[in-house]
C-alpha cells in the first residue's frame, strides 16, 4: 500500500520556487532517502507531506487517502528545526507528546519507559530537559516522534549532531522499525547512510526531482567503471591510457576507468607488472552519482 | 479540542510551577502587608517626637498656635511658648536648637491691624512636613483670632477654620438617596482598574514571552505536526489566562484576609470603608478575561513576528497606549461619568475594561452599555485573533530575519 504519494506538487515562496512538480511514492516497509544539496527543497517537500504548509498545486496523499489532519496521528515526525520544552522533565514531556498523539497518559508513560530502555537512557525520565546533552536531547526527540507507534516515520536530517555510536544506534533502530513494516522517509547529506539504509531515493536539486527510484536500479544504470586492486610489485600499470584517475595506497589502488575504458586490457597490463591478489570491477558509489548528477548545478 | 486543552494544561502547569509565579503570588501580598504594617507603625508615632518653641509678641496668638500644633495627634509635638517674646529671646532659642534641646522654633512678629510675619528655624533644611504643619497652625490660629475678636464663638470659629463637613449621598435610579463616600468610591475604581490593567498587561506579555521562548527553542515544528496552529494559540491563551485568574484569586483571598485583620482595622478609620457590589464581583472576571484575550491575542501576533524578547519590547509601549489613555481619562470620568467621551471610552474595546470600572465607581452605567462594551470587545477579540492566528502560523516557522511590513501583510493572505 502506498503510504505517501506526492503527485505534481509545487510550492513557491514569493519569487522563489521551493519545489516544482515533484512526484514520489513511498510504500510501507520501505526506507526512503530524500537527498539534495542545501536549499534543494527537501524540507519544503517534507513540510508539505506533514501538512505544515500546503502545496500551491499538486496533491498529497497519506495512507492511500487525500491528506487530512487525522492521518497525522499515524505519522512520527522529527523536523530539522527540532526542540524540546527546556524546563519540563523528560518523562512529562514524552507523556505530553504521547497524549497529543492520542495516547492515554498511562500508555504514554509505559511506552516512554520502554523506549528510553531501548535507547539506553532510562535514567533520564526524571531529569529536566535542559540538564541533558545535545545528543541525549536528540534521542528524546526521536522517542517523542515514535511513542504513538506510527505507520509512517518522517525525519529531516535525523543523523545531524549525533556521535558515531548514537548514529549507529539510530540506524539500527530505524532498520528494526522498517523490518516491522513501517515506511520511513528521511533526508540527509550522508551518502554512506543512504547507501547502507535506503531501498529507494529521490534526489532533488533546485526544487526538482533529478533522480529517483530504487537504489539498486539507479546504480545499475551507471557503468561499472571503478576498480579496486590489491597487488605486489611495480605500480607502473597505473599509468595505463585506460585510466582516468587512480589513487595508490602502497599495495592497494582505487582506479576510475575512462569512459568505455577496457578493464580486461588493464588487468593484463597489471598482471605483467605485478602479482595481483584482487582485481574487482565496481559500480559507482551513490556519492559519486550524486556529484555527477548535481555537480555544477548547485545553488550557492 | 483535546489538543487545545492539553496545550493549555501544559502551559498552566509550567507557569504555576515556575519560580516567577511563586515569587509574584506570594511576594505581592507580602509587599502590601508590609506597606500596611509600615503605615500602621508610623501612625503609632514611631518617628521622633518634635520639641518646638513658639515665640510671639502676642501671647494669645502664641497660645492659639500651640493649641493647633498640640491638637494635631499625628504630629505628637511638644510645644513651649515664649510670649511676649523679646528680641534677646531669639538668640537663646537658637542656642537651644544648636544644643539639641529644641528641634526648632517659630518666631512670630505681629503688629496690631496687620497680618503677622513669621520665621521657622531648625537644624534640618529639608523637614518640609514640620514646616508645613507650622504654616497651617499659624494660618488657622490667625484666622481663629480674627474671627473671635469679631465676636464669633471659639467653637464656630474652629468649625469655619476646619471646614464645614459635607456628607455625600448617591441618588439611585428609584430616587432613593444612599449614603456614599466619593473618595472611597474613587479609590475602589482606581484600584480595580489598576489591578485589571496590570494583570492583563502582565499576562499578555507572558503569552508573548512564551511564544518567543518556543520559537527560540525550535519546538514549534514538532508541535505543528501534532496540533493545529489555532489549537496551539488557543491553548496557550487559555493556559496563561487561567494562571492569571489563579493569581488574582489568590491575591483577592489574601487581600480579604488582610483587610479583615486587626492591623487593617486599626488603619481604616472613619468613613473609609470599601464595599464591592455583586455587579462588580461578576464583571471583574468578565472584563479581565475579555481584556486579557484582546491584549494577549495582540501580543501573540506581535511575538510571532519577532525573533527575540528585546525585539518584542520595542512594540510594548505601542500596545500599552490604550492603558495609558485610560488612566489619562480618569479626571474626565470622575467629573462626569456619563459624558459623551466617558461613554465612548467605555465602549471603545482597548479602553473598555479599565474605563468601565472607573465609571462603575462613580455611577453604575445602564445595562445596555455593559452589553454593548462586552459585545464590541468580543468582536474585536475575534478580529485580532483572526489576524494574530495568521501571523502566528507563518511567523513561528520564520527564523533568522525580522519580517517587514509588506511581508506581514502577505502572511495574512497565506492559507
Amino acid at each position: 500500500m502506498p503510504v505517501v504519494e506526492l503527485a505534481g506538487v509545487t510550492k513557491a515562496y514569493e519569487a522563489k520556487i521551493a519545489v516544482r512538480d515533484l512526484s514520489l511514492t513511498i510504500e510501507s516497509g520501505q526506507m526512503f532517502g530524500l537527498l539534495g544539496p542545501n536549499g534543494a527543497g527537501k524540507t519544503s517537500s517534507i513540510r508539505m507531506m506533514m501538512g505544515i504548509t500546503l502545496p500551491d498545486s499538486g496533491t498529497v496523499r497519506l495512507f492511500d487517502k487525500p491528506f487530512e489532519r487525522r492521518s497525522l496521528e499515524r505519522v512520527g515526525y522529527l523536523p530539522e528545526e527540532r526542540g524540546l520544552y527546556k524546563k519540563m522533565k523528560v518523562g512529562e514531556q514524552l507523556i505530553f507528546f504521547g497524549e497529543l498523539h492520542g495516547l492515554s497518559a498511562h500508555d504514554a508513560r509505559q511506552r516512554a519507559a520502554q523506549w528510553t530502555r531501548r535507547l539506553e537512557i532510562d535514567d533520564v525520565l526524571e531529569k529536566k530537559t535542559e540538564e541533558l546533552s545535545k545528543g541525549m536531547q536528540q534521542k528524546i526527540q526521536f522517542i517523542g516522534s515514535l511513542l504513538h507507534d506510527p505507520g509512517l516515520i518522517v525525519m529531516d536530517e535525523p543523523f545531524s549532531g549525533l556521535d558515531p555510536v548514537n548514529a549507529q544506534l539510530l540506524e539500527k533502530t530505524l532498520l528494526d522499525l522498517k523490518d516491522e513494516g513501517r515506511a520511513i522517509v528521511f533526508s540527509t547529506h550522508r551518502m554512506d547512510q543512504v547507501e547502507k539504509l535506503c531501498d529507494s531515493i529521490c534526489l532533488i536539486n533546485q526544487g526538482e526531482a533529478v533522480l529517483s527510484g530504487r537504489v539498486r536500479e539507479i546504480k545499475s544504470h551507471y557503468e561499472r567503471n571503478h576498480i579496486q586492486v590489491e597487488f605486489e610489485g611495480s605500480s607502473a600499470f597505473l599509468e595505463s591510457p585506460e585510466i582516468e584517475e587512480a589513487r595508490n595506497f602502497s599495495g592497494h589502488a582505487e582506479i576510475k576507468l575512462k569512459p568505455h575504458g577496457n578493464a580486461q586490457k588493464l588487468l593484463a597490463e597489471a598482471a605483467a607488472h605485478a602479482t595481483i591478489y584482487r582485481f574487482e570491477l565496481m559500480e559507482p558509489s551513490l556519492e559519486e552519482i550524486f556529484i555527477r548528477t548535481v555537480g555544477g548545478k548547485v545553488d550557492a | 479540542m483535546r489538543n487545545m486543552l492539553l496545550v493549555a494544561k501544559r502551559e498552566y502547569l509550567e507557569q504555576v510551577r515556575g519560580r516567577a509565579f511563586r515569587l509574584t503570588t506570594i511576594g505581592v501580598p507580602l509587599l502590601f502587608a508590609a506597606l500596611l504594617g509600615v503605615g500602621y507603625l508610623s501612625s503609632l508615632g514611631l518617628g521622633k517626637h518634635r520639641h518646638l518653641a513658639v515665640a510671639a509678641a502676642d501671647p494669645a496668638l502664641a497660645a492659639q498656635i500651640r493649641a493647633r500644633l498640640v491638637g494635631d495627634k499625628e504630629a505628637k509635638t511638644r510645644v513651649d511658648v515664649v510670649a511676649p517674646a523679646q528680641a534677646a529671646d531669639r538668640a537663646t532659642l537658637a542656642q537651644k536648637v544648636a544644643a539639641g534641646q529644641l528641634d526648632g522654633f517659630l518666631w512670630v512678629e505681629s503688629k496690631p491691624g496687620q497680618m503677622p510675619s513669621a520665621t521657622y528655624s531648625s537644624p534640618s533644611a529639608g523637614d518640609f512636613i514640620t514646616s508645613s504643619r507650622i504654616r497651617s497652625a499659624l494660618t488657622h490660629a490667625t484666622i481663629d483670632l480674627h474671627l473671635t475678636s469679631g465676636g464669633m464663638t471659639q467653637k464656630d470659629a474652629d468649625t469655619l477654620v476646619d471646614g464645614v463637613p459635607v456628607k455625600t449621598f448617591q441618588v439611585k435610579k428609584d430616587g432613593r438617596e444612599v449614603k456614599s463616600n466619593a473618595e472611597a468610591s474613587f479609590w475602589k475604581g482606581y484600584v480595580m482598574a489598576i489591578l485589571l490593567s496590570m494583570t492583563t498587561m502582565i499576562y499578555g506579555m507572558n503569552v508573548a514571552r512564551s511564544i518567543i521562548q518556543e520559537k527560540t527553542s525550535r519546538i514549534f515544528e514538532v508541535m505543528l505536526a501534532i496540533a493545529r496552529p489555532s489549537d496551539l494559540l488557543a491553548g496557550k491563551l487559555i493556559g496563561v489566562g487561567a494562571v492569571g485568574l489563579t493569581q488574582i484569586a489568590i491575591w483577592l483571598v489574601a487581600a480579604s484576609a488582610l483587610l479583615a485583620s486587626p492591623l487593617a482595622g486599626a488603619m481604616m478609620t472613619g468613613d473609609f470603608t470599601i464595599q464591592v457590589s455583586w455587579t462588580e464581583t461578576v464583571l471583574f472576571p468578565v472584563y479581565f478575561v475579555l481584556g486579557y484575550l484582546l491584549y494577549s491575542a495582540l501580543f501573540a501576533g506581535l511575538a510571532a513576528t519577532c525573533e527575540t524578547e528585546q525585539e518584542l519590547q520595542m512594540y510594548t509601549p505601542l500596545a500599552a497606549v490604550p492603558v495609558w489613555l485610560s488612566f489619562a481619562l480618569i479626571a474626565l470620568i470622575m467629573n462626569d461619568s456619563n459624558s459623551f467621551w466617558s461613554v465612548a471610552a467605555s465602549l471603545f474595546p482597548p479602553t473598555a475594561p479599565i474605563i468601565m470600572f472607573l465609571r462603575m465607581a462613580a455611577e453604575m452605567p445602564p445595562m445596555w452599555q455593559f452589553a454593548a462594551s462586552i459585545g464590541l470587545l468580543m468582536a474585536s477579540i475575534w478580529g485580532v485573533l483572526w489576524i494574530s492566528t495568521r501571523l502566528y502560523r507563518v511567523g513561528i516557522l520564520m527564523y533568522g530575519k525580522r519580517a517587514t511590513l509588506p511581508e506581514l501583510l502577505r502572511w495574512l493572505k497565506y492559507s
